[in-house]
């Protein structure tokens, strides 16, 4: 039996990847799988105002910064949300805020870095531990991560492959069908089931397979998200489904023992599929809780599980 | 926010809130003023509530109420004792709120309308049963379908509901108090029932007692016990918090609006019922109403309704058609009080369940209507045997009080302590460093410190009140047994689950909610 540790969509939060990398021997786990989206969705220009203060936007607050203490401490709430943060000058925060060039640029290097970081990281605290971690990107990742996650020491690279666990094969996908967000990896419906199609026929023993979608299947409980208006703010009212068409068919069709998925954060949960338990174990990073679901695997069946919140 | 308000305003319970408070509330501490008691409740709730709740529901914006707060704040123990105490306060709504739909809510559409038969079959024990049964049925059809038909089916209640209660307050606001007599005494001439200044004779030698011509303030802060069914219940917003726009602001915004509204109408209805009536008449009715077969435990009282704030309105103005509005107000609230009960129990289970404290079907959710319809069975299930309990052995209206009480000790009281920790404690420290409003301070003060001190000082009057209240001593001493099992009961559901899974898979379910290291 092996002790499975699946967490998703931590989005650039440091917090919340630090619990995961000090969850793994705390839990005592065989297998951690940290799949996308690994990175985060905002920068935040702490703007000078003195040589020795600094002024910001935080979570829609305007906040004073005076000394070098509360510097640290903003800095590092930061980080913990999942967001990035830059150093300027008031010219240089104001050349950038007018160029959308030089802000992709500038958000690129700094989420470049934390992934680094990150990988770096795992190398130091996974060295000569038992424990095997795989990771892959989401469908917000931008495609320059996939390269450094293959360049990794210690982390194992798992997507659009098929890797072992322990006598389970498991297939990777980060793709999702279109989202209104278009982000870097999203396919129309019928190109993403041929992906995901492909991608299942690498697998030899269906029964045993665990299928790692970053989407979950379309209909199930876990792709249940608030209905968006049209300025993209949440409808209180409505839910929809907003899952894959192809990872359902597929899923349906294939039958694989396990089913992991992430992409909606609010859907946490766990729904059989015919045989196949479908996971979600969703995310709440911007809070700095590690939200995930541990796994007891045996060679034919999954033999309970528990979502955690650390 | 205006479902999220319609969700927190409607379990305000507007127009059978104001019976409570009338009834129930000056009904036993005659001496209360009824002003004094709604802008004090108005003022410490209207304070407490919004920041206590809208901080730690957009602090930690998931759909599930309290326990997710007290779980992670305080400790995943206390959290599921509190939210069993609370399921079971849901389940109690149902069977004593349902009743209510059939007496006094048909019961007084029937007498207002002149309607014999359906009076009298909606003051029976199986009428009331039977009524009970359909309110509970219905509510259950209005939420299990998903929160999209729930959200929808509150529109037309909340119409009806507080267009309603406008009327009655317009009316009562239309006559002066010569008037009231008048039409009192001819009305009690056609009845052969007491005249104005008899009834309160009356009333007086059932009491052993003058009735008080002027207010107290031990019986006004006593009233705010009844009261708080108009301030204390908008909560429940938290239950979908996390399907809010804007949760930082729509749950604290939504708290206020859902107090201050029922607070305007309270004020309002109480200014004109001291605009119609003597203060000793007004307190003799709602003694009387209060009765254990309301005002017709009056000897000499004759009328064919009893003398709740309602039952005055329809003395000034008998309409049939203004009495069925007036009735249908109350049956509204009443029955969308049953709804808002199954919007609250399947998502506390829910909550449990997907922490394992529970059986693995808590967690299911039915694809085609995003609810967890087995968890909506249960609830109706456990709401059906209350209700045949409630009816057929206990059935007290205090019993209302008795719930209220659990739900301050329980609820109320330590959700307010965890407001209280949570700028300070370790254990919630990652999260009060994201919270949007770690910066929200007054004289260094974070302004949930100020919410949750206004919050428990409104409930330490309530308990007090509650604990002194003449005609609950002896519900008091059981209730306390009471709560002292359902909480014991919560620890023994806790410690059962996390045996059951160590034994089961080798799960320990303490890694559920154990704190990770963050560095």
């Amino acid at each position: 039996m092996i002790k499975l540790f699946f967490v998703t969509d931590i989005h650039g939060s440091n917090v919340c990847y630090r619990k995961f990398l000090n969850a793994l021997p705390i839990y005592g786990v065989d297998v951690a799988i940290l799949l996308g989206d690994l990175t985060g969705k905002v920068l935040v220009p702490l703007v000078e105002k003195t040589s020795s203060s600094w002024e910001c936007t935080l979570m829609g607050q305007h906040v004073d910064v005076e000394t070098q203490e509360d510097l640290a401490a903003v800095k590092k709430t930061i980080e913990n949300a999942g967001y990035y943060w830059v150093h300027q000058t008031r010219d240089e925060f104001e050349a950038t805020r007018d160029d959308p060039a030089k802000i992709d640029a500038l958000f690129k290097e700094l989420v470049l870095a934390r992934v680094q970081e990150w990988l770096d990281l795992a190398d130091e605290r996974l060295e000569g531990e038992p424990f095997q971690m795989f990771m892959a990107p989401g469908n917000d990742d931008w495609f320059v991560i996939d390269d450094m996650i293959d360049a990794a020491k210690l982390i194992k690279p798992c997507d659009l492959r098929n890797v072992d666990l322990d006598g389970h094969e498991m297939i990777t996908c980060s793709y999702s069908n279109p989202t209104p967000w278009q982000t870097p990896r999203e396919l129309p419906e019928d190109e993403l089931t041929t992906k995901l199609d492909d991608l299942c026929q690498l697998v030899q023993k269906q029964e045993t397979a665990i299928y790692n979608f970053h989407v979950p299947p379309y209909g199930y409980s876990l792709d249940l998200c608030p209905k968006l208006d049209e300025n993209l703010v949440m409808a209180a009212e409505e839910k929809i489904h907003a899952g894959s068409l192809g990872a359902k068919q597929v899923i349906e069709k294939y039958q694989p023992l396990l089913g992991l998925h992430g992409h909606i954060h609010e859907s946490r949960g766990a729904q059989k599929a015919g045989r196949t338990l479908l996971i979600n174990p969703g995310s709440e990073y911007s809070e700095g809780i590690l939200k995930g679901v541990i796994i007891m695997l045996d060679k034919k069946k999954v033999k309970d599980y528990v979502f955690t919140s650390g | 926010m205006w479902d999220a308000f319609g969700v927190g305003f409607m379990n305000q319970g507007l127009t059978p809130s104001i019976v409570v408070m009338t009834s129930l509330g000056v009904g036993v501490y005659t001496g209360g003023n009824m002003i004094v008691a709604v802008l004090l409740s108005v003022l410490l709730a209207g304070v407490g509530f919004p920041l206590v709740w809208g901080i730690l529901g957009g602090s930690m914006p998931r759909s599930g109420g309290e326990y997710i707060y007290n779980s992670r704040i305080i400790n995943p123990v206390i959290g599921i004792a509190e939210s069993f105490g609370n399921a079971f306060v849901w389940i109690m709504w149902i069977y004593v709120l349902a009743p209510w739909v059939a007496d006094p809510g048909l019961a007084m559409l029937a007498q207002f309308t002149g309607w014999d038969s359906l009076a009298s079959f909606t003051t029976q024990t199986w009428g009331v049963f039977a009524v009970a049964t359909i309110a509970n049925i219905v509510a259950f059809l209005f939420v299990v379908f998903g929160i999209k038909i729930f959200a929808r089916v509150q529109k037309i209640v909340m119409v009806v509901g507080i267009g309603g209660c406008i009327v009655i307050c317009i009316v009562l606001s239309m006559y002066s108090k010569q008037d009231f007599i008048n039409s009192w005494n001819t009305m009690a001439a056609e009845a052969g029932s007491l005249p104005y200044n008899e009834f309160l004779i009356a009333v007086e030698e059932v009491a052993g007692e003058s009735m008080p011509s002027t207010w107290n303030w031990f019986d006004s802060l006593g009233v705010m016990v009844a009261a708080s069914w108009l301030f204390a219940y908008s909560y429940c917003i938290t239950f979908i918090a996390g399907e809010v726009k804007r949760p930082d602001k729509t749950i604290m915004f939504s708290n206020l609006f859902a107090i201050l509204v029922p607070g305007a109408f309270a004020l309002w209805t109480a200014i004109a019922l001291y605009n119609i009536a003597d203060f000793n008449f007004l307190s003799a009715a709602f003694y009387a109403d209060n009765l254990d077969n309301g005002a017709w435990d009056i000897p000499g009282y004759a009328l064919d309704f009893s003398t709740n704030y309602v039952g005055l309105a329809h003395i000034l103005n008998p309409n049939g058609f203004l009495g069925v509005i007036f009735a249908l107000s109350y049956i509204a609230f009443g029955l969308w009080w049953v709804a808002l009960s199954y919007l609250a129990f399947p998502r506390i289970i829910f909550a449990w369940g997907m922490d394992r404290m529970g059986p693995k079907w808590f967690t299911d959710i039915n694809p085609r209507w995003a609810s967890p319809v087995k968890n909506h069975f249960l609830c109706f299930v456990l709401g059906e045997a209350g209700i045949a309990m409630y009816v057929f052995w206990t059935n007290s209206p205090l019993q209302g009080l008795t719930v209220t009480g659990l739900e301050v000790v329980t609820v109320f009281g330590v959700t307010a302590i965890s407001a209280l920790l949570f700028p300070y404690v370790k254990r919630a420290r990652g999260i009060w460093e994201a919270s949007p409003y770690k910066n929200w301070k007054v004289l260094r003060i974070p302004v949930i410190t100020i919410g949750a001190v206004f919050n428990i000082a409104y409930l330490v009057i309530l308990f007090l009140f509650f604990f002194v209240m003449p005609d609950l001593r002896d519900f008091t001493t059981a209730g306390v047994i009471f709560y002292a099992c359902i909480w014991a009961l919560g620890f023994v559901w806790f410690y059962f689950w996390k045996w059951r899974n160590k034994k089961t898979s080798g799960i320990d379910t303490s890694m559920t909610y154990g704190e990770l290291p963050p560095e």
